[in-house]
């Protein structure tokens, strides 16, 4: 044991103590236990420690468990108003719906953590406040690029080199027409995974898509932007320019491996998931380049504090110690977790980064450059609700089954009685 | 001639289905991601097991999650072999006021959705001040409509009517009956019922989850989710994860039935039968 | 004499107890939601009356579950009772490693079982559309076509439940006489006389009980539609939601949508659901047994 003997018979002798002197210990002898709860590992187990060091009289204890699992938990622990842990990580996805709720979340504003604002980038600070409320302190970001297979490009006779390819598609349009070239070319591969991936990104590029900013009333039907990120991402669906494959399913991590499509949206996390699936023969297959747009962040989390923690204040004080520069810069060194802070994603060494399983793509330039462009987007409290019917809607056109005008009434159908 | 030769190759299948979950996950655990998402997914188990256990015995402290893993559904299958035995008992061979509608209430019990239970379930647990301790996670499983049922007919077909009816009118109590005349005759179903609870309970997952502090009292299947990862899912290591805990359960399994069988051929022996 | 009376209701006492502390507040509170506005999470937004029911009679995506629910129960129930009991049949004699064995397809844990069934039945690089490729039948689209869709799902409950089905009936079938078996010999039946003559009729309550269990667990089909929806949890079954049964269109509404004021209504819908099925279904197998 690294602490002795010693001391741990007087811990014994000081617990048997404060037993028999009742509760008159002050608080600030014991030792408070906070836990943290995330999805996946987020590289936190040194930070644990080092905050230890740094806080005498603070244990920090992490609680991992898969995606769905922990979400379905903390909802859950919320509902029944027990068995939260005192800091959460809640995935961007779930934060909208979260603001209908926001009494069983402490208002961070209250510790001061507005005084904190400079530290993100405006969109992303913006999705973790409501009002005056702060709910939520930003940890990574996903970022927003485009990945790219060399082969099948050059096979198409378009170029391979990142930025000769990226200036092909300044817009979606473009992009749309490069994948008509594509398709004349290429008979046996599609250009996109995906219509909804593409659907989606276009959609976030827009400062409003489902909810209005100002009253969050739904304009899905009507707000221009949708219609024309639909009408687009249905296009190329229609027109069998996907390969139609479900983001994270195990056929599409076959579709990578085996080359099915050409591009594919890719937030910065996923870089990791196409070196799994494509392996280290893959290597130099792929590469990385700008997003049409330019701009785009998929996925990127927050650490929120539940109202019915034991020890709020000191969960706070983890969750800004675990989301501040120092930290996110050491994350990125040690896990390539992408920071959200321009301070930080725009520090030299993050810039610098490339990565050689990618043709040595300049990433960390990439990621920082679509993060900069991102402007604020509105996502409505019921956001959640309302994606996914979009989403089937252009898997209904992939699949065959109706074409773009019968999806989009469909969904639009389906919104307004979701919504009732 | 071929009836025998229908049946062998009937039983072939059987072993080739009953397997083919244990055999793909030793594929997948033995591989690595890329070789998954070739075209034609891999037939023959990879180098890569060891590895992955490794790298499992690293990443999760599996032995204690096992051990209380073990706890509660030992618990819980010794409990619904003897209530749900002695109230299928009651249900079939007792007579007794209300002991219709009382079944149909335990049949009814059977029949409501659990989607939607687990928040007010939970809210009852954490009343009762049981949050995180093992009777959060043992007790509502204690007895099972389902077991209840089950026992109740396997009374009907086991124990015979009239043997319980002369029994009492010799004087006999209900414990003695039942003890001596009801139980060793329905040794067998209960047995199975035990078994068929342990692995439920064992492979409980979003009870143990909220119920428990996964830092305090984890559970098997909760440390194994630590290891499906936040946007991906790592398949050889999850498989590898699967196999580590399910593979235990089976011998004990086999055990189990061995020393069932032999108990039952003992008390046919007795019988007469 | 006040003993002997007791007895009974003290050996169904467990029962009711456990069910009384964790399954009577549930439902009564289900019922008490249901009749509200009522968010997952922030619990109670006014009193809504019977909207939530109305409103769930008039929702063509219930009924779309609904008769979803009913077609993999018809696809997978039948074929699953009668094959178990062939595999109770030709294991009645066989050793206790049998038993263990038939059981390893519900023990093993479900993330296998998506795990094997997506590369058995994956659109462009599953075996069974390899396989079906050779002998010049087109790729299928087995989670896009309702049918096709249908009858995966159907597999995936057969090839989990089967196993689980036949041990019931062993057990059974092993507290059958013997002496019942020699007499039938004796008198000069054939393997099938003799189990239809004997082994059924003697199994009768346990046939009765798997066609009551599997109504029950047909009609709340859950996990495996969810698993055979690539995408988890968030799934709805399939792009036109063809083959997402009402247990998982309740909890797209409770958990995904947070409407527990709705799902609430939908869950008691359900039970009476169940409860009907389950009753038609036993009184049409005591007849088909009775003959």
């Amino acid at each position: 044991m690294r602490r002795g003997r010693v001391p741990w018979v007087l811990a014994v002798i000081a617990l048997g103590v404060q037993a028999l002197a009742g509760c008159t210990a002050s608080a600030g002898q014991e030792r408070v236990r906070i836990t943290v709860a995330t999805f996946g590992e987020f590289g936190y187990e040194p930070l644990f420690a080092e905050y230890e060091r740094l806080n005498p009289g603070i244990d920090l204890v992490g609680r991992v468990t898969d995606f769905d699992s922990h979400h379905k938990g903390l909802i859950t622990a919320l509902a029944a108003g027990r068995g939260a842990a005192d800091v959460v990580a809640v995935e961007e996805q779930y934060l909208p719906a979260l603001r209908h709720s926001r009494d069983k979340l402490v208002d961070l504003a209250r510790f001061g953590a507005r005084d904190l604002a400079g530290r993100w980038a405006p969109w992303k600070w913006e999705q973790g406040v409501v009002g005056d409320a702060v709910l939520g302190l930003g940890t990574d970001m996903g970022g927003l690029a485009m990945c790219y297979r060399t082969d099948l490009m050059a096979r198409a006779g378009l170029p391979t080199d990142r930025d000769a390819l990226a200036a092909l598609w300044p817009t979606w349009q473009a992009y749309a027409e490069v994948a008509d070239r594509f398709a004349a070319r290429v008979p046996d591969a599609k250009f996109a995974d995906s219509a909804g991936t593409v659907y989606t990104a276009m959609l976030n590029q827009a400062e409003e898509n489902y909810f209005r900013t100002a009253d969050d009333a739904f304009i899905g039907d009507s707000n221009p932007a949708v219609a024309r990120a639909f009408t687009l991402a249905g296009a190329i669906g229609a027109q069998h320019r996907t390969a139609a494959l479900t983001t994270f399913t195990q056929p599409w991590n076959v579709g990578i491996n085996q080359g099915a499509f050409a591009t594919m949206t890719c937030p910065a996390w996923m870089l990791a998931q196409i070196k799994q699936a494509g392996g280290p023969g893959a290597a130099g297959t792929w590469d990385v380049t700008t997003v049409p747009g330019g701009a785009g962040n998929w996925g990127g989390s927050y650490l929120v504090v539940p109202a019915q923690g034991q020890h709020i204040e000191a969960a706070y004080a983890a969750a800004e110690w675990l989301t501040a520069p120092a930290q996110q810069k050491r994350l990125f060194e040690s896990d390539n977790i992408l920071p959200s802070q321009p301070e930080v994603y725009r520090d030299p060494t993050v810039l610098a980064r490339t990565d050689p399983y990618f043709r040595d793509a300049p990433v960390g330039r990439i990621y920082a450059a679509s993060s900069d462009a991102v402007r604020p987007n509105h996502r409505g409290v019921r956001d959640a609700d309302i994606r996914p019917i979009f989403g089937r809607a252009l898997g209904r056109i992939e699949d065959g089954k109706q074409t773009v005008d019968q999806a989009w009434q469909q969904a639009v159908d389906e919104a307004h009685a979701v919504l009732r | 001639m071929t009836g025998r030769f229908g049946r062998a190759v009937v039983l072939g299948l059987l072993v080739l289905f009953s397997l083919s979950p244990l055999y793909s996950a030793l594929v997948v655990a033995s591989r690595d991601n890329a070789d998954l998402a070739r075209a034609t997914p891999p037939l023959l188990p990879g180098g890569h097991l060891l590895e992955h256990v490794g790298e499992l015995v690293e990443r999760v402290d599996l032995a204690q999650a096992m051990v209380n893993s073990a706890l509660i559904a030992s618990a819980v299958a010794v409990a619904n072999a003897v209530f749900c035995t002695v109230a299928g008992f009651a249900f079939a061979r007792l007579r007794f006021r209300g002991r219709e509608a009382l079944f149909a209430v335990v049949l009814a019990s059977a029949m409501v959705p659990t989607q939607l239970g687990i928040v007010p379930v939970f809210m009852v647990v954490d009343a009762l001040g049981w949050y995180d301790t093992f009777a959060a996670a043992i007790v509502p499983g204690l007895v099972s409509a389902f077991g209840v049922f089950w026992m109740r007919q396997a009374c009907l077909e086991a124990v015979c009517e009239e043997l319980v009816d002369a029994a009492r009118v010799d004087g006999c109590s209900l414990a003695r009956v039942y003890w001596h005349v009801a139980l060793p005759a329905v040794r067998g179903p209960a047995a199975v019922l035990a078994m068929l609870s342990f692995a439920t309970s064992w492979n409980e997952f979003s009870w143990p989850l909220v119920a428990l502090d996964p830092n305090d009292t984890p559970t098997a299947q909760v440390v194994l989710s630590r290891l499906a990862g936040g946007y991906y899912t790592d398949y050889p290591l999850v498989l590898t994860g699967v196999l580590v805990s399910v593979v235990p359960v089976l011998l004990l399994f086999v055990l189990f039935a061995r020393k069932v069988v032999a108990v039952l051929a003992r008390g046919a022996a007795e019988t007469g039968r | 004499m006040v003993r002997r009376t007791l007895t009974p209701y003290l050996l169904v006492a467990p029962f009711f107890v456990v069910f009384g502390a964790f399954g009577v507040f549930p439902l009564l509170r289900t019922a008490w939601v249901s009749t509200h506005r009522w968010h997952l999470i922030s619990g109670d937004e006014g009193f809504a009356g019977l909207d939530n029911f109305r409103h769930l009679l008039a929702d063509p995506l219930f009924y779309n579950a609904l008769g979803n629910t009913l077609s993999i129960f018809l696809l997978a129930t039948v074929p699953q009772l009668g094959l178990a009991l062939g595999i109770a049949a030709l294991l009645a004699r066989r050793g206790p490693a049998w038993q263990v064995l038939v059981l390893v397809p519900n023990v093993v844990p479900v993330v296998a079982v998506a795990l094997v069934f997506g590369q058995l039945l994956g659109r462009d690089y599953g075996m069974v559309n390899f396989l079906l490729g050779h002998v010049g039948v087109e790729p299928i689209a087995w989670q896009a076509d309702r049918w096709a869709a249908h009858l995966g799902v159907a597999v995936m409950v057969m090839w989990r439940w089967t196993g689980y089905t036949a041990l019931l009936y062993l057990a059974a079938m092993r507290s059958v006489p013997r002496e019942l078996y020699e007499a039938a010999e004796l008198d000069g039946a054939g393997a099938w006389h003799r189990f239809r003559v004997v082994t059924l009729p003697g199994i009768r309550p346990t046939l009765l009980f798997t066609v009551v269990a599997s109504a029950i667990g047909g009609v709340q089909m859950f996990t495996e539609p969810q698993l055979f929806d690539g995408s988890g949890l968030a799934g709805a079954g399939g792009s036109d939601r063809q083959f997402q049964t009402v247990a998982m269109y309740l909890y797209e509404v409770g958990f995904g949508r947070f409407d527990a004021g709705y799902a609430a209504a939908m869950t008691w819908v359900l039970f009476v659901l169940c409860a009907v099925f389950t009753t038609a279904a036993v009184g049409l197998v005591r007849r088909v047994i009775s003959r």
